[in-house]
């Protein structure tokens, strides 16, 4: 335990994903120093760490939007490293982001924002949109169809596909990126500080909405700070410290690791007996 | 659509003069609605729509007076050649976001106004391009205003159409979705440089078409018909109609290029009341002309509603 870097706790094999000695810098800012570590398919693994850790950077390389200055990420064993973000959603892979974005141009409604969510089943061309008429508009009534049932996973109501999403609580929003990624039918999602901004009855449905997620199969990489949250759904966790990957492992180990606990967890969560973890 | 359709064979009749507004009217049509397709729906400013609306025209124009060329053919070479041009120069500029977009494609405008005065063997220079013969297909020429009023409408209809089926469509959907926030729209699977690129080439496409258009029309072509005023003319229809809606771009290019026959009778006060209306549009609609269309109809709209709750209660 001295040593807080990681143990090997699975076989190589079985990750769907694979982050494999990922640098990033901005001008000279430092932001990921060669983390590594893999997720395994079907788990919720969580991202853990202090602000400014390098979480959600690295939830960027992995998706596409920053390339990283060196080493690898891989998704099913495909390098992901040179491929862009649509590529990498069209292997499976959806996210969500820190700061919700959804769409809202031209006054989109939140059945809009589920539609565009399915945008690789469509892939609409311009001769398609304008001399099929009839085949999109049979696609059209699948995808609504799709997204009916999306918010109904979710736990948003069928009314709330009509509003503008400003309209949407911030909480609803939240769910709502998260139907919109699912309209993809990804095999594994990213999920970025998804909890944050929810109160504690909406945290719950999300607990429950992750573990509904993996019971359906759902490989889920998980940056979150909310620690009781983390330990009730992860299946691993790996901590990030300024940009270099301080432990990972089970949720006891972590929750055991002393380095961990100075740093990340503070005195309160030691003193509380490490939070009611269930199981 | 009726009054449209029976125009020319009511105030038309009397004046043919009008035939010739509306014509030019239709044209601005096309380009204005070709253009919110890119700005309205993509979120991409190009303040160098008549860059293509030039390349049409003098496509046009070239093939049928230099080379002879019948028409009909000009005119889709002229859609093609504003589509490749777009292709090509799209490639690179749509890199560029907001104000630089902006900026390039209003630079673009001035290059090609600079071209076409430069090449003068070729287009004629800064003093135009003269005998273009009016459009004819199949042996039948378009002589008289009456019957090419008609060609132009049925295209405006369609052009109309199938911006308003591309917006409506999937297609729509990934052009608002890179609007809104292209990194997200990116993370959903969309290739938002395809897609940039696609509803710019589609855009010049119509734009050309409305060039093509133009110089049959008028017989006679010049840098200046194409310069970057007419560009931001085409963005204050567009502005003024009302964004993102294809409607309101239409309605746009209708009042602006209505207005002066309105106030031609101030005479020497016509550009003050003409400037004078816009403000006033502008503040008071910021929405656009369309937005106190839709206004009023959701008002009678939300008065049925209100009639149907008390039945109700």
């Amino acid at each position: 335990m001295d040593n807080g870097v990681s143990r090997k706790v699975e076989t190589k094999g079985n990750y769907l994903l694979r982050v494999d000695n990922i640098s990033k810098s901005f001008s000279g800012l430092t932001a990921l120093t060669q983390v590594s570590f893999g997720v395994e398919r079907g788990h919720i693994k969580a991202l853990i760490g202090p602000n400014g850790a390098g979480k959600t950077t690295l939830l960027n390389v992995v998706s596409g939007v920053l390339p990283p200055n060196s080493g690898h990420v891989y998704y099913q064993g495909k390098d992901l490293t040179k491929m862009r973000s649509h590529e990498i959603a069209a292997l499976g892979l959806s996210r969500t982001f820190q700061l919700v974005r959804l769409f809202t141009a031209n006054n989109a409604k939140v059945m809009d924002n589920l539609t565009i969510g399915a945008h690789l089943k469509w892939k609409p061309s311009i001769v398609k949109c304008l001399f099929l008429r009839r085949s999109i508009r049979h696609q059209d009534q699948v995808m609504r169809e799709r997204a009916y049932e999306k918010l109904g996973f979710v736990g948003l109501e069928k009314a709330a596909a009509n509003l503008l999403p400003s309209n949407l609580p911030f909480g609803n929003q939240r769910l709502l990126e998260i139907a919109r990624a699912l309209m993809a039918e990804p095999e594994m999602l990213l999920l970025d500080e998804a909890a944050s901004g929810l109160n504690e009855a909406e945290v719950e449905d999300f607990r429950k909405l992750l573990l509904a997620l993996r019971d359906k199969g759902m490989t889920i990489l998980l940056v979150e700070h909310n620690m009781k949250l983390v330990m009730d759904v992860a299946d691993e966790i790996v901590v990030l410290d300024f940009g270099r990957k301080l432990a990972e492992g089970t949720c006891d180990e972590i929750s055991c690791n002393q380095k961990v606990i100075e740093a990340y967890l503070g005195s309160d969560y030691v003193n509380t007996g490490g939070g009611n973890r269930s199981g | 659509m009726l009054l449209i359709a029976l125009f020319p064979f009511t105030l038309g009749r009397i004046s043919p003069y009008y035939n010739t507004v509306l014509i030019l009217v239709g044209i601005y049509v096309i380009l204005a609605v070709s253009l919110d397709l890119l700005i309205g729906f993509a979120g991409q400013i190009s303040v160098g729509h008549a860059a293509f609306f030039a390349i049409g025209a003098y496509t046009s124009g070239i093939l049928t007076t230099r080379y002879a060329i019948s028409p009909s053919v000009a005119l889709i070479c002229g859609l093609f050649t504003s589509g490749l041009v777009a292709w090509g120069i799209g490639r690179s500029v749509l890199r560029l976001k907001g104000y630089y977009l902006a900026m390039a494609t209003l630079g673009l405008n001035a290059v090609i106004v600079k071209l076409i005065t430069g090449f003068a063997s070729l287009t004629g220079g800064a003093s135009g391009l003269l005998n273009i013969p009016p459009f004819h297909v199949f042996g039948f020429t378009f002589q008289d205003h009456r019957y090419y009023y008609y060609f132009v409408w049925g295209l405006v209809i369609l052009v109309i159409i199938s911006c308003l089926a591309l917006a409506k469509s999937p297609f729509g959907s990934a052009l608002i979705a890179i609007h809104s926030d292209e990194e997200a729209a990116s993370t959903v699977g969309i290739d938002c440089p395809r897609y940039k690129l696609q509803v710019f080439v589609v855009a010049s496409m119509f734009a050309g078409l409305a060039g093509s258009l133009f110089a049959h029309f008028m017989g006679f072509i010049a840098p200046d018909d194409f310069d970057i005023f007419t560009s931001i003319l085409i963005l204050v229809m567009l502005f003024l109609g009302g964004v993102g809606t294809i409607y309101g771009a239409a309605l746009g290019a209708v009042f602006i290029k209505l207005l002066p026959e309105v106030t031609y009778g101030f005479q020497d006060y016509e550009l003050f009341v003409h400037g004078f209306i816009l403000i006033l549009v502008l503040i008071f609609m910021p929405r656009g002309l369309l937005g106190i269309v839709t206004k009023a109809k959701n008002r009678m709209l939300g008065r049925k509603d209100l009639v149907i709750s008390s039945s109700r209660g």
